[in-house]
């Protein structure tokens, strides 16, 4: 349809698994001798190839610990690749884990301001969407609580209405849809349909529930141990996928 | 490519994060005071109490070689415990926005950076508290107090050069903000806050004087405020080559570790 927006080539994600377990004295040494007492390797991907078009959306699928998440952050940008290289045009709204930027201690209203900023917005223009953030979110009574006070359910609806009051180029959703009840569900994937209708949005988006990405992306990607398993359409992938599951 | 539709913008100097960072910074701030029945008046009443209790404990050992004792610790104190308190709290700032930092794309100087400066709003704070000292004292206030702001700033160069150094490090080893803390208190007693530097053996006046960045800042601030006069340009170079090599260090460590940082955090 149009040009690519994201080039992702051969790229490899290394991971520092950071293991605890510390048994004896001999094995302490062991580790600090081969220097993995701080740093233990592990390979999250494995030579990824994938080149997104803008106006797409893209599913990922597969298991837990599978790199969907990895995947996500490799595109942000949060992660570097170890090798290859990710080329991203545009601008990202990342919501990986809906309010993973929120600050327990601040209020809906601080952190409105304070998320907005992390994601890219200007002040001003949060205070014009402020109010149509609030709205979506359905929580003018609790704006000046601590957020450490919000349910989950409300949380999750707060990082989702500032997460997409402004059109990024790239919208990022990982498994944001799992907290909020069904209305608000509903209410989040016409949000994201209606941004994705405009066609200058790109969706990239992760769910263990392969009906939620048929409805929502036209690709996906299947992962199975950071190795793309297959890629084509979000039908026939999610199909492949479901059978797979079936025990 | 470009693509006008977006309301976003995408970030790629440091200026772009400014709102984002004072945003951080009052946060901070917000945060220390919340829930605190006198709040940011903590800022000046703090130092003076601990000013109170250190001039009740040492003015009786050390009143006969210091004149205006009060004056004399309150610089010393104030100048040291701005280089300690922001150092500690900048040097945890990174791992205290791993969850943040994860999650989002954000240069991680950010954090650092934001911690530093809201250490410098109390340290400005604190300086109302130092402004009552000197009246309660009746010390004359002269023109060369003018040059104090010069002082402050290599102070903070430093500081945050440092701090950004140690927040770095002590993500890649939590070790290193323990060794700091002992460092610290070994660093404090090297410093002549409570009593006059001549007391010691000439050799640890002269290490003091020579590798002791907090010494040379502290120094300016009786030259000024007790001795009355400018700080001297030796001083002055040595306490800026001591701020300048730290903030190169600090930013030296960022393009080392900029993009492996994330791993450990």
């Amino acid at each position: 349809m149009s040009e690519p927006i994201i080039i992702v080539k051969d790229a490899s994600v290394r991971f520092n698994l950071a293991k605890q377990q510390q048994n004896s004295l001999s094995s302490y040494l062991k580790r600090l001798l081969r220097h993995e007492l701080l740093f233990q390797e592990f390979f999250a991907l494995k030579d990824i190839n994938l080149t997104i078009n803008a106006g797409e959306s893209w599913g990922f699928v597969g298991r837990n610990g599978s790199g969907k998440s990895t995947m996500l952050k490799l595109i942000t940008g949060i992660l570097a690749p170890y090798t290859g290289s990710v080329e991203v045009h545009g601008s990202i709204a990342p919501l990986l884990e809906l309010g993973a930027g929120f600050d327990s201690e601040l209020t809906g209203r601080e952190n409105i301001y304070m998320n907005g900023l992390i994601l890219g917005m200007s002040k001003k223009e949060i205070t014009e969407k402020f109010d149509e953030i609030v709205a979506f979110a359905e929580l003018e009574e609790f704006l000046d609580v601590p957020i450490k006070n919000y349910s989950s359910g409300m949380k999750a609806r707060l990082g989702f209405a500032i997460a997409t009051c402004s059109t990024p180029d790239i919208l990022i959703a990982d498994e944001v849809l799992s907290t909020g009840d069904r209305a608000f569900r509903t209410k989040c994937e016409q949000r994201m349909q209606d941004m994705l209708s405009t066609g200058s949005t790109t969706l990239l988006y992760v769910s263990h529930q392969p009906n939620s990405v048929r409805k929502l992306c036209t690709h996906a990607m299947w992962l199975d141990g950071g190795h793309v398993k297959m890629i084509g359409t979000s039908e026939e992938v999610c199909d492949a996928y479901e059978e797979s599951t079936k025990v | 490519m470009t693509n006008t539709s977006s309301t976003l913008q995408v970030r790629k100097t440091p200026f772009q994060y400014l709102s984002l960072l004072g945003n951080l910074v009052s946060r901070e701030l917000k945060k220390k005071h919340r829930r605190s029945i006198l709040g940011y008046v903590w800022c000046v009443l703090n130092p003076l109490l601990v000013m109170l209790i250190m001039n009740m404990v040492f003015s009786h050992m050390f009143r006969n070689n210091i004149e205006n004792y009060p004056v004399y610790l309150f610089v010393g104190r104030t100048i040291f415990s701005f280089i300690t308190d922001s150092t500690n709290s900048t040097s945890r700032s990174i791992i205290g926005n791993g969850a943040l930092m994860r999650k989002t794309k954000i240069p991680y100087y950010i954090f650092p950076t934001a911690t530093f400066l809201s250490s410098v709003v109390n340290y400005l704070f604190s300086l109302i508290a130092f402004i009552i000292v000197l009246l309660l004292t009746n010390t004359p206030v002269t023109i060369h107090a003018i040059a104090f702001p010069l002082v402050m700033l290599q102070l903070f160069v430093f500081s945050y050069g440092l701090g950004l150094l140690l927040s770095q490090l002590n993500t890649f080893a939590r070790d290193v903000g323990q060794i700091y803390t002992v460092f610290t208190t070994a660093w404090m007693y090297l410093t002549p806050l409570f009593y006059p530097l001549e007391n010691l053996p000439d050799f640890l006046q002269n290490i003091i004087k020579t590798c002791n960045p907090a010494y040379v800042y502290i120094q300016q601030g009786r030259l000024i405020f007790l001795g009355n006069t400018w700080p001297t340009g030796d001083l002055i170079l040595q306490g800026s080559i001591f701020a300048l090599v730290f903030l190169g260090l600090g930013i030296l460590a960022y393009h080392k570790c900029n993009k492996k940082l994330i791993l450990y955090v």
